[in-house]
């Protein structure tokens, strides 16, 4: 009913005051005038609604620009943007006046920074809160998931809203204040004529900024380096949004150049002391969004192919064949190491019991010397960038060790948190190559370092430093290390010495790789069942094994479940059986004569 | 309120008898806003603490002035008066309220409770916006200050002591004029007068105003001449609310929350008091009180001779400055949410509270929750409708300054003096005790360590007591006793003897992990180094300085190289590192326990071989391990099984560990680290005496002919290791004395450690059925009753030295005369136990009595 009222992507703030008011009015009516709003802190009027069923719904979700470092300055503040980003700090909580009594209208400030219409002094008003949430892109995104979701080409889309817009944001205007008056808000036309005014002067102001904006930012960004962005986010209750998560956000952009301004009130020392996070965020750089609608994204959501609910093993069997073969020919022709970096990247944190991490396989390649480690090592790592969403590969150099900044720490200067190169989303890559690694002494960082990653490959956790204490915080990243021996420094889960017999020279088709995305998505989250029979035919399989070799620990016999159950997965298989369980035994033996 | 998390409940909307919008609105208009910011708590910091404007009247907005009655106005504005010109003209009560009126010790409740208004009107008056009623305020908590009893005191018949717990907290005030505040515990208050509680933390603003006054007025009768301002302040809430919990429903109420002191700011100082002097005559001002953040500067000076208009200049070092100062709270990071960062929230301390934390400390702060509106500029156009928030700051109460977990040790070495008992929360280290006096605490302990690490219970226990650790000793001589324990692993791959380490390393609070091919031990520098020949990267870094108080744990002994090792000689008696460089030898503290693991020679266990030859570690060396234990895999399926079982479950994600009454890894550290710090126990003389015995015994044993090369024979470094140990035992249950039962245990882990019950001591080899690491508990009981029933067997059965018995025989004995299932290996293991203990004497299949 009010859908189509409004331009939702081009004003969104009038179809929030639109079903802010026509609710309150109607709240206002039955509760006797007693006081309506105070029942929506914390609370969606219907606005969000509106907004989900549009955007999901109806398709509206192509119509919303994204919002990134290059198309900052082209877009109007006060319009709907989506922005997909990490969260990589959160700010707390911010106290703002969320609803106050224009006369007798309730008019709401929600989803914005500034009231549109003056605020009367002394008048009724609600306190509300929001998140705060500071967010960056997601580290070592990868250009294709860049792709997936072209929003309106916006350059061309600017220069006609430009004008057009503009028109029709002032009619917009216009009929928000006559649906108020229609909606039997007899009010003097003072008082309606007032905020009119002002509704259209803060648009002016905008138009202004918007031009004004491209040269502010031009010099400080390279586009998708720094470019981050505040999101405050409604009516979420707490801990449902983690740290380092990977979230879709869709909501109004808002710029106003009063806030760019430095605040300059030397009187009032209070507010230089209880200073604010804020402040050190300029608007200019750092844009901020309201988020009407939000979701996490699962690396399904970069996928063009939809994921589908029950994947026919056949067809995925298909895939895995063809992903395999061409795993091995990037390899080198080494069949093992293929078998073997397929497992590795289709491994995932399962489950975590005290220290124990289940699920997870580190990969390590050895017999890499500088030279193979060029070749390989770069052709390995581009297919792996154009094959998961998150992925960063690390030169494991003493120089590196000693002065990069792995640990996210907390500034309690400032009140943020410099992130540091592992603060990572959950399912990220890393690739490290140790073949760099020379004889040399490290410094005190470098220690720390290294036992940073020690500990990220062991327990899968990464503590952040908050100066008077370490913080935990748990991540699933896939691990590869290349490197000449067996790496003492990075202990991974499967050390397997890598034989090439021939130079790869192959590239892969974009829709073979579109296959095998989607491949390795679907293959991650596929779920395991489990089943008695299972269970015991496991048990009975680990204790012949421990019978042929003593040798064999916990570890190992874990490690091999894992890569069982992973086999198992790869053919889209929900169970694990005999046949899987066997064909490990036999990586395993191929491996171990390599190792000997 | 606490429970107020997703702040879904609209506070005022449910509450019918309170305006909503009361507080609010004030802060948006520039004047109103800044009387309630600084018109309430802050003016209290001053010692003359109202400042120009009445005091209550700043509560009341303008347009109601004339609503509070003349004479219910009169008790404050009359301290007003006083308070205004305190020193200046002699205190003269003007109202029927002077000191001789009510006396300060009356009890008679009558003429408190109409105290403040004697004959007024009976219309009550309300602070502006609130359900309070001065009046009613006002009597209820002279009410409170002057009969709240203690219930602690109850049983006192003191005559002196017969006043109320907070009249004689004000008389020694009076006393000492040194206190500036009275702390009110705010149970108290609640126990007294639960509905002044609820006011007081719904509207502290008032309501401690208010308690201000009534405070004033009663010192003022008791002791006219006493100048200097109390301050109430109220601590000690019924709740206490978590940082992340509070929501605009808190604001302008009183709260208590906890967290780590962050950051603090410099100390501001704040002009209280402002006085001018004329330029044209010298003439200076009467002090002028800043109000509301503002002062006044007068345009004309008062003198009447001079008169010169906008002479008037600021003279600091006549003006009065109070103190000021802005902290970071921060949670603590307990409370922080998964997957989370912590909240912070700004507060701000005044006078007396000023430096009253520092970063790092950990307090429980009762204050008021405010908001503060934000001006963008002086040109604004709107006003931001963003709020700043803080907490006005009341009461500071530092719970623990220490990190409990991880820095414990690192406190009391970079800072001695701040160890204090304040370390543990009371009520935790509570909970610790109750959980030292379970009888079943030594299992439980052993349980609770590294839990998914099947069997090996034996090793567990030793390495527990290494935890605990015993106590060291320095003797007045110069010569000391180290308390640390120091353990060696020995034994076949597949053991786990890796995660057992892995496990201890992040357990205990400064482990350093090295493996030995990359412990250069003594170094102070990571080094990077290389194998040549496999290419494989090492870290090789100074471990064992590194691992000062903690322990060290050594992985791959056996591959250390000779070098390395041999400075772990010092480490382990003298625990110093001696470290030559640039022609300086320098001596470092390296008090580390060390754990170290190693395979055997073969890399495999040779059971044909020794002990010691499987070992093959220099017997220097050997000796300085308190523990050794030779962790053997004995190829059973029962134990494959259950291993294969467990891993199985860990991956199915039912992880059925088997629900035993386990200590969780953060209440192990603490109990641990406590022990650490706080017992200290002696040895009993029964202790003593049986320590003695026990090791007597032992040396006979090792000196039995032929056996002295192959096994380890006891030395008196293993006297010391027993008081450890027994030490470490002790300390486990919390207790001060270290008893017979602790000394027993201590020789059985040491027995159990070198498998010495399954060693044959004439050939130093071990018999590999009578293994008895990794057997759980129950296990163990089972075999001693074995053992036992064995024994008695014998001695019915057979003479002292008569004829031999085969042992098939004995085993059909036994059969017939137990329940139990009873193995041929287990007999044999029965009769192993029995022939160290000297009782009998066995040849190939035969047993015979000695």
């Amino acid at each position: 009913m009010v859908g189509p009222q409004y331009d939702l992507v081009g004003n969104p703030l009038g179809a929030v005051r639109a079903t802010f008011e026509r609710t309150a009015a109607a709240a206002a009516a039955e509760s006797g005038g007693s006081d309506p709003v105070a029942a929506f802190r914390g609370k969606d009027w219907g606005a969000c609604d509106l907004f989900r069923s549009f955007l999901l719904e109806e398709d509206g979700l192509d119509k919303v620009p994204v919002l990134n470092a290059s198309n900052l300055g082209l877009i109007k503040p006060n319009t709907l943007v989506r922005y997909r980003g990490m969260v990589q700090d959160m700010l707390g909580n911010e106290y703002y006046i969320g609803a106050f009594k224009d006369g007798s209208t309730w008019r709401t400030n929600k989803f914005t920074d500034f009231s549109p219409f003056s605020m009367p002094h002394p008048c009724d008003s609600h306190l509300w809160e929001r998140h705060l949430f500071h967010c960056v892109p997601a580290p070592g995104q990868n250009s294709w998931t860049m792709e997936s979701s072209p929003g309106p080409d916006l350059r061309r889309m600017s220069s006609c809203l430009a004008t057009e817009l503009r028109e029709k944001r002032k009619r917009d205007g216009d009929k928000d204040d006559m649906d108020v008056s229609e909606n039997g808000h007899e009010e003097s036309s003072a008082l309606c004529k007032k905020p009119k005014e002002d509704d259209v002067h803060v648009s002016s102001g905008s138009n202004e900024v918007a031009e004004g904006v491209p040269e502010m930012n031009r010099g400080d960004h390279i586009p998708g380096s720094s470019f981050s962005c505040l999101v405050k986010v409604y009516d979420m209750p707490d801990s449902q949004v983690k740290l380092n998560d990977v979230i879709e956000f869709i909501g109004v952009y808002t710029f106003d150049p009063e806030l760019a301004a430095p605040s300059d009130n030397p009187d009032d020392i209070m507010l230089d002391l209880i200073e604010d996070v804020i402040v050190q965020l300029p608007p200019s750089k750092v844009p901020r969004l309201h988020c009407l609608v939000w979701r996490k994204l699962s690396p399904h959501d970069f996928i063009s192919r939809p994921p589908v609910v029950e994947p026919s093993p056949s067809i995925l069997k298909g895939i895995r064949q063809s992903l395999l073969s061409h795993l091995t020919l990037v390899l080198g022709n080494d069949e093992l190491a293929a078998q073997c970096l397929l497992l590795h990247l289709l491994s995932r944190l399962r489950n975590r019991v005290d220290l124990v991490t289940v699920g997870r396989l580190s990969l390590n390649f050895t017999g890499f010397n500088r030279e193979s480690a060029s070749i390989f090592g770069n052709q390995l790592y581009s297919l792996i960038q154009k094959l998961v969403p998150y992925s960063q590969a690390i030169p494991m150099s003493i120089e590196y060790l000693n002065t990069a900044t792995l640990q996210p720490r907390k500034d309690n200067k400032s009140g943020r948190l410099v992130t540091g190169v592992l603060q990572l989303p959950q399912g990220s890559h890393l690739t490290f190559d140790e073949t760099l690694l020379q004889t040399g002494s490290l410094t005190s960082k470098g220690v720390e370092n290294t036992m940073l990653l020690k500990n990220l490959m062991e327990s899968q956790k990464v503590d952040y430093d908050f100066e008077y204490y370490k913080l935990d915080m748990a991540t699933d990243v896939q691990l590869l290390t290349l490197s000449e021996g067996k790496s003492n420094i990075l202990p991974s889960d499967l050390v397997v010495p890598f034989r090439p017999s021939s130079v790869p020279t192959i590239d892969a088709g974009s829709e073979e790789l579109e296959n095998w995305r989607w491949y390795l998505a679907t293959v991650r989250s596929l779920p395991q069942s489990t089943e008695p029979e299972t269970y015991q035919m496991i048990q009975d399989e680990m204790v012949s094994a421990m019978r042929d070799d003593r040798s064999l620990g916990c570890s190992e016999l874990s490690r091999w479940l894992t890569m069982a159950q992973i086999m198992a997965s790869s053919f889209g298989e929900k169970s694990l059986s005999l046949e899987h369980w066997q064909m490990v035994k036999e990586l395993e033996r191929l491996r171990k004569q390599r190792l000997q | 309120m606490a429970s107020n998390g997703g702040g879904s409940s609209p506070p005022s909307a449910s509450s019918p008898d309170a305006r909503p919008s009361s507080p609010f609105p004030v802060t948006n208009s520039s004047p109103t806003q800044s009387t309630r910011r600084s018109g309430g708590r802050r003016r209290r910091g001053s010692a003359s603490p109202y400042p120009s404007s009445p005091s209550l009247g700043g509560f009341e907005t303008p347009p109601h002035p004339g609503r509070r009655t003349p004479s219910g106005a009169g008790a404050g504005a009359a301290r007003q008066q006083r308070q205004n010109w305190t020193g200046r003209f002699p205190p003269t009560p003007s109202t029927p309220m002077s000191t001789d009126d009510i006396p300060p010790s009356s009890d008679a409740g009558d003429d408190e409770t109409d105290g403040a208004g004697a004959g007024v009107d009976a219309t009550p008056v309300f602070v502006w916006g609130t359900n309070i009623s001065v009046q009613d305020v006002n009597a209820a908590i002279l009410r409170f200050l002057r009969h709240f009893r203690d219930p602690r005191d109850a049983g006192r018949v003191d005559p002196v002591m017969d006043e109320g717990k907070y009249m004689r907290a004000i008389h020694r005030i009076l006393e000492l004029e040194g206190g500036e505040s009275l702390d009110v515990d705010a149970h108290d208050v609640f126990d007294h007068d639960p509905d002044l509680y609820s006011k007081m933390v719904r509207y502290p603003l008032e309501v401690l105003a208010i308690f201000d006054i009534v405070l004033m007025d009663l010192v003022a009768r008791i002791e006219p001449l006493f100048e200097k301002h109390i301050q109430t302040r109220i601590y000690n809430l019924k709740s206490s609310i978590c940082l992340r919990n509070l929501n605009p429903s808190d604001i302008e109420k009183m709260v208590s929350i906890k967290g780590m002191i962050i950051r603090c700011s410099s100390v501001i100082p704040e002009l209280r008091e402002a006085v001018f002097r004329c330029l044209v005559c010298g003439f200076y001002s009467e002090p002028i009180m800043v109000d509301r953040g503002r002062v006044t500067e007068p345009h004309i000076c008062q003198k009447e001779q001079c008169k010169a208009t906008n002479s008037m200049t600021l003279v600091h070092n006549r003006c009065r400055f109070a103190d000021k100062q802005i902290i970071k709270l921060q949670e603590t990071p307990d409370e922080i949410a998964e997957g989370g960062t912590p909240h912070t929230v700004s507060v701000l301390m005044h006078d007396k509270l000023v430096d009253a934390g520092k970063p790092g400390d950990r307090v429980e702060i009762t204050g008021i929750y405010r908001a503060m509106s934000i001006r963008v500029g002086p040109a604004q156009r709107t006003v931001k409708s963003i709020f700043k928030t803080y907490i006005d700051c009341l009461h500071v109460k530092k719970t623990d300054k220490s990190r409990l977990h991880v820095d414990t040790m690192d406190i009391d070495n970079s800072n001695a003096n701040n160890s204090t008992e304040e370390d543990f929360l009371s009520d935790k280290v509570e909970k610790l005790k109750e959980l030292s006096k379970l009888p079943d605490i030594y299992d439980r302990l052993t349980r609770s360590l590294a839990p998914n690490i099947w069997e090996l219970d034996d090793v567990k226990r030793g390495l527990l007591c290494q935890l605990f650790g015993g106590n060291p000793l320095k003797l007045p001589s110069g010569a000391s006793f180290r308390g640390d324990i120091n353990i060696l692993l020995v034994g076949d791959p597949g053991t786990s003897k890796s995660q057992l380490l892995q496990y201890m390393h992040k357990l205990s609070p400064r482990g350093i992990y090295t493996s030995g091919r990359g412990s250069s031990a003594v170094g102070l520098t990571a080094y990077v180094a290389k194998d040549p020949e496999t290419g494989e990267t090492v870290l090789e870094s100074g471990a064992l300085v590194l691992s000062d108080k903690g322990v060290c744990c050594i992985d791959e002994f056996d591959k250390m190289s000779d070098n390395a090792r041999s400075m772990l000689h010092e480490v382990m008696e003298q625990q110093t590192v001696s470290i030559a460089k640039a022609g300086i030898i320098a001596s470092l503290n390296a008090r580390t326990s060390v754990l170290a693991c190693a395979n055997p020679t073969e890399s495999r266990y040779n059971p044909r071989l020794s002990v010691i030859d499987n070992i093959h570690l220099a017997p220097t060396l050997l000796s300085r391990f308190d523990l050794i234990y030779l962790i053997l895999d004995k190829a059973d399926e029962q134990t494959d099984r259950r291993l294969a079982k467990h891993i199985v479950s860990l991956h199915f994600e039912n992880p059925n560990l088997e629900e035993l009454e386990v200590l969780d890894l953060p209440t192990l550290v603490a109990y641990i680290s406590y022990a650490r710090k706080y017992i200290q126990p002696q040895l009993s003389d029964e202790a003593a005496e049986e320590l003695t015995r026990g090791y007597v015994e032992m040396r006979k044993r090792g000196n039995s002919p032929g056996s002295r090369k192959k096994v380890i024979t006891a030395t008196a470094r293993q006297i010391e290791s027993l008081i450890r140990l027994s030490e470490a035992l002790a300390r486990m249950r919390f207790s001060e004395v270290v008893e017979v039962r602790d000394v027993v245990e201590a020789f059985r882990l040491l027995e159990v450690a070198m498998q010495q019950s399954a060693t044959d001591h004439a050939t130093g080899t071990i018999d590999m059925d009578l293994i008895m690491t990794g057997i759980s508990a129950s296990e163990r009981q089972r075999r001693e009753n074995l053992v036992a029933a064995t024994r008695n067997l014998i001695m019915e059965k057979m003479q002292l030295g008569g004829p031999s018995m085969r042992m098939t025989e004995l085993l059909e004995e036994m059969r017939k005369q137990s329940s139990m299932e009873i193995q041929l290996h287990d007999l044999r293991g029965a009769l192993g136990t029995l022939m160290t203990e000297g009782a009998v004497v066995i040849h190939g299949d035969n047993v015979k009595r000695v």
